[in-house]
């Protein structure tokens, strides 16, 4: 007895590490890509994973001593603030940021010295946002917030490891924003990756459509953002039927319209700006048209409502936060936003809010040195969970937000929101 | 009882030797997921954690290890307090008998055991200086600034920006002079100035085959100019029939490498270089290099390169120069010769390695700092721009 004993001793210790490695929580596959659509998985492993760990930056500078006898601490915004067709979201950013910063200020600044917000527009020259950037660090930002155009995002996030400046991101879902590995930049929206999976879910799984038609803007915003729905799409084994572009401006589609019906598609996806896409939508109705029709978070708008009436009517989007929860955080904010500036805050007022008041935390932690911000931004631990008026954001080895993303549906004139199907898909 | 014991014991011994070998066999499956060329990955990794100590900073030692490969050493380094404008230097080109840095306060120019700094108070663009190159048929010197593009001539400077020529944008990553022929890599597209007929030439997506309009870096090189073309991987202009191509990540993933050798490693790729047929590729994932015909790519985790966070790269011959975030590392396809600062005094480390074998030689003096920003040679002294300061270096023989 005593040797069955020894032996069921022995075969359990040995076992034990089987059973640790089969009860071990589940990786997280980067960007919460479910399993079904992970890029090439079904037929090669990768040689490398490059956001299986986080990028340290290991330059000096956090021996850097504050400056005496500071009269403001300068906190820089970037945005579409003139000449853009994204001006009225510029906007809403910027009211998001100052609100946070008026906040802050109320509630004693940073020992007494109030914050400033140091306002660029970042469209003008070609390029302008890298010039903004540089402006920004002559006039001494501690951190910045910034923007909505991928392009321009990009353009000045390269000017961030030349200059060590820390960056949040708030406004641009542009996947390979955060794929760039320069550890001055963290974003808390939601990004087009986590937009794509959403739709490609709900399109293909819950509503058991196959061919959907993709009618999207020309530039960046249309061009990155359809590019992982299409990738989903073709994993999830239905290849987009059709892929057909408009000019940003269009207000004539009968040749996008002719092509969808050409292709005999059974789902309508729309990527692009709320102002074209009401108009697209209306058309498509006119047309004769009555297919299903889902869109790209920037479809979550009044203004597409308000172009596209009742042909809105049943149009399915992702948003990055759900507006109607019920939050007291999330209310008090909409309040004090309605009370300041007398408009309803939208997702980029909101992200933007959020993000300037984690720069706020941040500087007030780590004190006056750009590398301790920076330190504190991407530690993983500061912030990591925040729960924002957005909701919690959640960050990948990337810094990429990859908390929930909503979607909505039209219905009698309003858009009502619900949990995107990847909540429940992947491991948060 | 006894026997019925006895077979018991037999049967169960048996059972567990099938439940353990069910066991064992899971876990070489597990194992054999791995990606084969893992394998010498986790050797590596291994061989690198328990590295073999040299017999200290000997010359002969060093040498002997390194074969071929040159090997540098008695460091010194200049700082503000020895004369720059900053800490920060960007680059370093060498002019001739002087040293050219760029800093984030200005032009620093050492020449005859002094420095020298100049500054937009005497006519540079802008005071932070990215890049640097020297004109071999005018003696010019380029400076690339985050404000403008300056060119210093017969002792005066001379500024194009956006506002006054066809420069695509005023922050500039990098610039080269290519005979009559001056290339930049700015935020905005790459350009091209012809010196002799004063006109610019403007490449984006919509002229050349980039995704992308933002450049990084630029080198010449058998009659071709490389653009390091941020997100769009390297862009190939052929000077004599004016056509470009591009070299992209084939996997079309910026998460994952699928394969390392099959192109480059990454369309994130922040400088290029070409010397000897081979072009050297630097992205903040790791190394590519291509001779023409066949890439392969290197990573901190499978060869000697000390980290994939790539800043700068130059090519001298036949040897590599890579300047990481941990250090500078150096490779001619057969053996990588790293150079470490100790972060707690003066000293520093060579470490050498061939394969999967890694020998460190501890080093009484080292670079400035292990951010590496670029890097130059004059005759047998190799001098390296560092985020807190410029080091020169002498060759060991």
């Amino acid at each position: 007895m005593k040797t069955i004993l020894k032996w069921l001793m022995f075969s359990f210790l040995l076992l034990f590490p089987v059973f640790q490695l089969t009860g071990q929580e589940k990786k997280k596959n980067y960007g919460n890509t479910p399993d079904e659509i992970v890029p090439y998985k079904r037929f090669q492993k990768a040689y490398l994973n490059f956001f299986d760990t986080i990028q340290p930056f290991t330059g000096p500078g956090r021996e850097k001593a504050p400056p005496a006898n500071l009269s403001e601490v300068r906190i820089g915004f970037l945005g579409p603030l003139a000449g853009s067709v994204m001006v009225p979201q510029g906007k809403q950013m910027l009211n998001g940021a100052a609100l946070a910063i008026e906040e802050a200020n109320k509630g004693g600044g940073y020992h007494g010295i109030p914050f400033k917000l140091m306002v660029h527009n970042d469209v003008g020259l070609w390029g302008a946002a890298a010039n903004k950037v540089v402006e920004m660090n002559d006039e001494g930002v501690w951190a910045f917030l910034g923007t909505i155009d991928g392009t321009n995002s990009h353009v000045a996030l390269r000017m961030t490891l030349k200059l060590e400046i820390p960056m949040i991101n708030t406004g641009d879902p542009d996947p390979t924003l955060t794929e760039t590995r320069i550890p001055w930049l963290i974003r808390v929206i939601s990004d087009d990756r986590q937009s794509s999976y959403a739709l490609a879910e709900y399109i293909y799984h819950i509503k058991g459509l196959s061919r959907a038609a993709v009618v999207r803007v020309d530039n960046r915003y249309g061009r990155v953002g359809i590019t992982e729905f299409r990738e989903a799409s073709l994993r999830m084994g239905h290849p987009l039927v059709l892929e057909v572009r408009y000019a940003e401006g269009d207000t004539v589609f009968t040749k996008q319209i002719q092509r969808i019906t050409d292709a005999s598609p059974d789902a309508i996806v729309l990527w692009g700006n709320a102002k074209e896409a009401g108009v697209l939508i209306k058309q498509i109705r006119a047309a004769g048209i009555k297919l299903p029709i889902f869109g790209s978070d920037r479809l979550m708008s009044p203004e597409l409502l308000k172009i596209a009436g009742k042909d809105a009517e049943g149009l399915v989007t992702t948003c990055q936060y759900n507006p109607k929860l019920d939050d007291p955080k999330l209310k008090a904010f909409q309040k004090h936003y309605y009370d300041r500036f007398g408009i309803e805050p939208d997702v980029f007022a909101a992200h933007a809010y959020d993000g300037m008041n984690i720069i706020i935390a941040a500087i007030r932690k780590a004190g006056l040195n750009r590398y301790r911000i920076r330190d504190a931004l991407t530690d993983m631990k500061t912030f990591q969970g925040y729960h924002g008026v957005t909701g919690k954001i959640i960050f990948d080895p990337s810094w990429n937000d990859i908390g929930s993303i909503w979607m909505t549906e039209v219905r009698d004139g309003k858009y009502i929101f619900f949990h995107s199907p990847l909540d429940t898909l992947v491991v948060k | 009882m006894r026997f019925l014991n006895r077979k018991l014991t037999k049967r169960i011994t048996v059972l567990l030797f099938t439940i353990l070998s069910f066991a064992f066999s899971g876990f070489s499956l597990h194992e054999q997921d791995i990606h084969l060329q893992g394998d010498r990955n986790d050797n590596q990794q291994a061989q690198r954690k328990n590295l073999p100590e040299g017999s200290g900073f000997s010359s002969t030692n060093v040498k002997q290890d390194a074969g071929e490969m040159p090997v540098y050493g008695h460091w010194k380094s200049f700082t503000k307090k020895d004369g720059l404008p900053a800490d920060k230097a960007f680059c370093v080109r060498i002019d001739g008998d002087r040293v050219l840095v760029g800093t984030s306060a200005g032009l620093a120019v050492y020449e005859d055991g002094k420095w020298h700094t100049y500054t937009t108070e005497d006519g540079l663009a802008y005071n932070s200086i990215l890049s640097i190159d020297v004109s071999e048929l005018t003696g010019d010197v380029w400076i690339g600034t985050m404000g403008g593009l300056t060119r210093w001539s017969a002792g005066s400077f001379y500024t194009f920006t956006q506002f006054n020529s066809g420069l695509a944008n005023d922050v500039i990553y990098s610039v080269i002079c290519d005979g009559k022929d001056v290339w930049v890599a700015t935020a905005g597209g790459a350009g091209h100035y012809d010196t002799y007929a004063d006109q610019w030439e403007i490449y984006m997506q919509n002229n050349a085959p980039m995704h992308e309009p933002w450049t990084y870096g630029v080198c010449a090189g058998g009659g071709k100019i490389f653009i390091a073309a941020w997100g769009g991987g390297v862009i190939e202009y052929n000077t004599s029939t004016k056509k470009f191509r591009d070299y992209v990540d084939p996997d079309g993933q910026m998460e994952l490498d699928v394969f390392p050798d099959d192109g480059l490693v990454h369309d994130i790729t922040t400088g290029v270089s070409w010397a000897d047929g081979v072009l050297w590729v630097g992205t903040y994932f790791g190394l590519s290099w291509y001779d023409g015909a066949h890439w392969k790519g290197y990573f901190d985790k499978d060869s000697g390169l000390l980290s994939n966070f790539i800043n700068f790269v130059k090519a001298d011959g036949q040897v590599g120069w890579i300047c990481t975030d941990k250090g500078l590392s150096s490779f001619d396809g057969k053996t990588w010769v790293n150079y470490q600062k100790n972060e707690n005094h003066d000293g520093g480390k060579v470490l050498v390695t061939h394969g999967k074998d890694t020998k460190t030689y501890p080093s009484p003096t080292s670079f400035a700092n292990n951010f590496i920003l670029g890097v130059d040679f004059q005759g047998d002294e190799i001098w390296v721009a560092t985020s807190k300061g410029v080091s020169r270096g002498e060759r060991i023989k």
